[in-house]
């Protein structure tokens, strides 16, 4: 090697160091792992006790169900709202657009367990001020945290608020990416603002949209924070438990570190396969 | 086809008023050019006409109605961008049929006007492609397609050329004209190319810092411009404009003494006697200047650079300075850098402003 391209990989060395043994290497020795029986020492190599537990594992399959479920309600009315929203951001109207702006996009800063916090105040089901909301119009009370719809619903919601300006404020790049005299073009054209939305916005906004899509994804294969936090680790009774959560109670409560890295491979895989839908559904077909 | 009236239009931003209150009439299939330097309001004022920019005062008509508080799309008028402005998500034919399939008009009807447009800018090959899959030119042709198949009174150009290079340029400026002569639209074209304005219009609006300075043929505007701003502005390369000193009148000729140029005298022709001793301008175009052993009697400058284009020869003097003098020579003289050349002004073919610019006459 010259001198040169060593110093290079001198300078390097810090971080590759650091890239190879946290990321590369659990990389690699997950994927050991996952063909490893570690329930009880020595660990020996069996996949019937990883591979072969995860395709008939109940327990798995109600996670991925509850995981899929937020990702079919969450996701599409997340982007939906983002892409109003940005729309709303973008507004001549609006004044003080950069506070504005701000506030949308506050709630990724602020730490999980803080939002967490205050969720389960407000939806607290004897003195949180939804309930309050809920009964002064008549309704009864919700048991969000003891009514398993009713907490998975405030997953989505809470995961929904927590992500909606990050989204918007990604599509709203999108949407000042659009020239402007396309617009004046189409007003010169007869085309009414809500044919213009429909047949000039969203087609051009479609490629930041799916990347957003993907991102969601991704995002809500991995989703932990919320159900740990918020509905009690997955309550209840397992309601609002995630793929993320019950890789985490197969890893770091029951210590099963093999079956743990078969179900981390195997959401990897499923978020791959799901964004690679994603994106060839939305593919551009000209 | 229709005219387009403009009454005392204005518009300003709060306190900045960009344009002063213009009076303008297109006729009824005229090609109108309004022209000037960037920032004069050019644009400013065609996108009144289409209506994306509010007016503040006075009025717009378009054949009898009055359109000033019409939104853009009921105006009957179509507009081309510099940018193009093109769906880019639209293929050719899209991009021309949208506005008609927004608006529900017959099938047939919309593929017929796409299909004729087509053939008028021979763009049927192109049909199925995508904007980015098309050159400038073509893209521009996609333009203005779109523009005729809405059957407008009015066609309105901003800067449609701007992103050519030249020859690109100079091929569509025929086009254009050409579609002008076919169609026998109304169309106003904006343009700070005064070479684009002389070649299209029926008549050349100049407008300067929001006022129309002068409206006229090309070739009343280059003979006869009523301002020094106008005599720069229109003809290239620009007129020169010589710093000058009022003398005798005699016989219609008013004697100016040069003096820059050892006092020199050229007599323009004015209806009356200046007051002698006075500070004036004179503007004499470099193809007005004789040059050589035509120039008899004239004074002498040297050539600091010398452009041969074949057919004419550019001799600068003073290049260095703010505002060389320029000769146009015709007569096949191969100077070059360094020569001492004599020129002199022909008799009838100066102009004299005074010191604010104005033509006296």
């Amino acid at each position: 090697m010259r001198p040169r391209s060593l110093t290079a990989f001198g300078f390097l060395a810090p971080y590759l160091l650091i890239f190879a043994s946290f990321w590369l290497w659990p990389i690699i020795y997950s994927f050991y792992l996952s063909f490893m029986s570690t329930r009880r020492l020595p660990w020996t190599f069996n996949p019937k006790m990883t591979w072969g537990r995860v395709v008939q594992d109940p327990a798995f399959y109600n996670a991925l169900e509850n995981t899929l479920t937020i990702l079919a309600i969450q996701v599409p009315v997340m982007l939906f709202l983002a892409t109003l929203l940005a729309v709303m951001l973008n507004s001549t109207l609006l004044r003080a657009r950069g506070l504005i702006r701000f506030a949308f996009f506050a709630p990724v800063v602020i730490g999980e367990a803080a939002y967490a916090a205050v969720f389960r105040l407000m939806f607290n089901t004897e003195f949180g001020v939804i309930n309050k909301v809920i009964e002064s119009v008549g309704l009864p009370p919700v048991e969000w945290f003891s009514n398993p719809d009713a907490a998975m619903a405030l997953i989505i919601m809470a995961v929904t608020w927590r992500w909606v300006g990050y989204n918007a404020i990604i599509i709203l790049a999108g949407l000042q990416s659009i020239p402007q005299d396309v617009y004046e073009a189409a007003t010169l054209d007869r085309v009414s603002p809500r044919q213009q939305f429909l047949y000039i916005t969203l087609p051009l906004l479609k490629p930041v949209i799916l990347f957003c899509l993907v991102l969601s994804v991704i995002g809500s294969m991995q989703l932990f924070a919320e159900p740990y936090l918020i509905t009690n680790v997955g309550g209840p009774g397992g309601a609002t438990e995630t793929l993320g959560l019950y890789l985490y109670r197969q890893a770091f409560l029951n210590l099963n570190f093999g079956y743990a890295s078969a179900v981390a491979y195997t959401i990897a895989a499923l978020a791959v396969m799901i964004s690679a839908l994603n994106l060839w559904i939305g593919r551009d077909k000209t | 086809m229709a005219s387009v009236t403009l009454e005392k239009v204005a518009k300003s931003y709060g306190s900045h008023k960009v344009i002063h209150g213009a009076d303008l009439n297109v006729k009824d299939g005229e090609f109108v050019v309004f022209v000037g330097p960037s920032g004069c309001g050019k644009s400013t004022l065609l996108r009144m006409i289409a209506g994306l920019e509010d007016i503040t005062s006075g009025d717009v008509s378009i054949g009898e109605t009055r359109v000033t508080d019409m939104v853009p799309g009921d105006r009957g008028v179509a507009m081309v961008f510099q940018s193009y402005a093109l769906y880019p998500h639209m293929d050719v034919a899209r991009n021309m049929s949208f506005g008609l399939r927004m608006q529900g008009n017959d099938k047939a009807d919309t593929d017929a006007r796409v299909g004729n447009a087509s053939v008028v800018l021979q763009l049927k090959q192109l049909l199925a492609r995508l904007p980015k899959q098309l050159s400038g030119g073509q893209r521009q042709r996609v333009a203005i397609g779109r523009a005729i198949v809405r059957k407008p009174q009015v066609f309105l150009f901003d800067e449609p050329l701007s992103n050519l290079d030249a020859e690109l340029r100079v091929q569509m400026r025929v086009e254009i004209a050409r579609l002008h002569s076919e169609l026998a639209a109304t169309m106003i074209y904006v343009t700070h190319d005064q070479t684009e304005a002389m070649t299209l219009a029926d008549r050349i609006v100049v407008l300067r810092d929001g006022n129309i300075e002068q409206v006229g043929s090309p070739l009343e505007l280059y003979h006869d411009p009523d301002t020094a701003f106008v005599a720069g502005f229109i003809g290239s390369p620009r007129m020169n404009f010589l710093a000058g000193r009022t003398e005798n009148w005699a016989d219609g000729l008013q004697s100016v003494a040069l003096v820059n140029h050892g006092d020199k005298i050229v007599k323009i022709p004015t209806r009356s006697a200046l007051a002698t001793g006075e500070e004036v301008t004179v503007g004499v175009r470099p193809e007005h200047l004789l040059a050589g052993k035509a120039a008899v009697g004239g004074f002498a400058i040297t050539a600091d650079v010398v452009e041969h284009l074949g057919a004419t020869t550019y001799i600068y003097a003073g290049a260095r300075s703010e505002n060389p003098l320029i000769v146009a020579r015709t007569d096949d003289h191969a100077d070059t850098v360094g020569d001492q050349v004599t020129i002199l002004p022909q008799v009838g073919k100066a102009h004299l402003f005074d010191t604010n610019g104005m033509r006296i006459r």
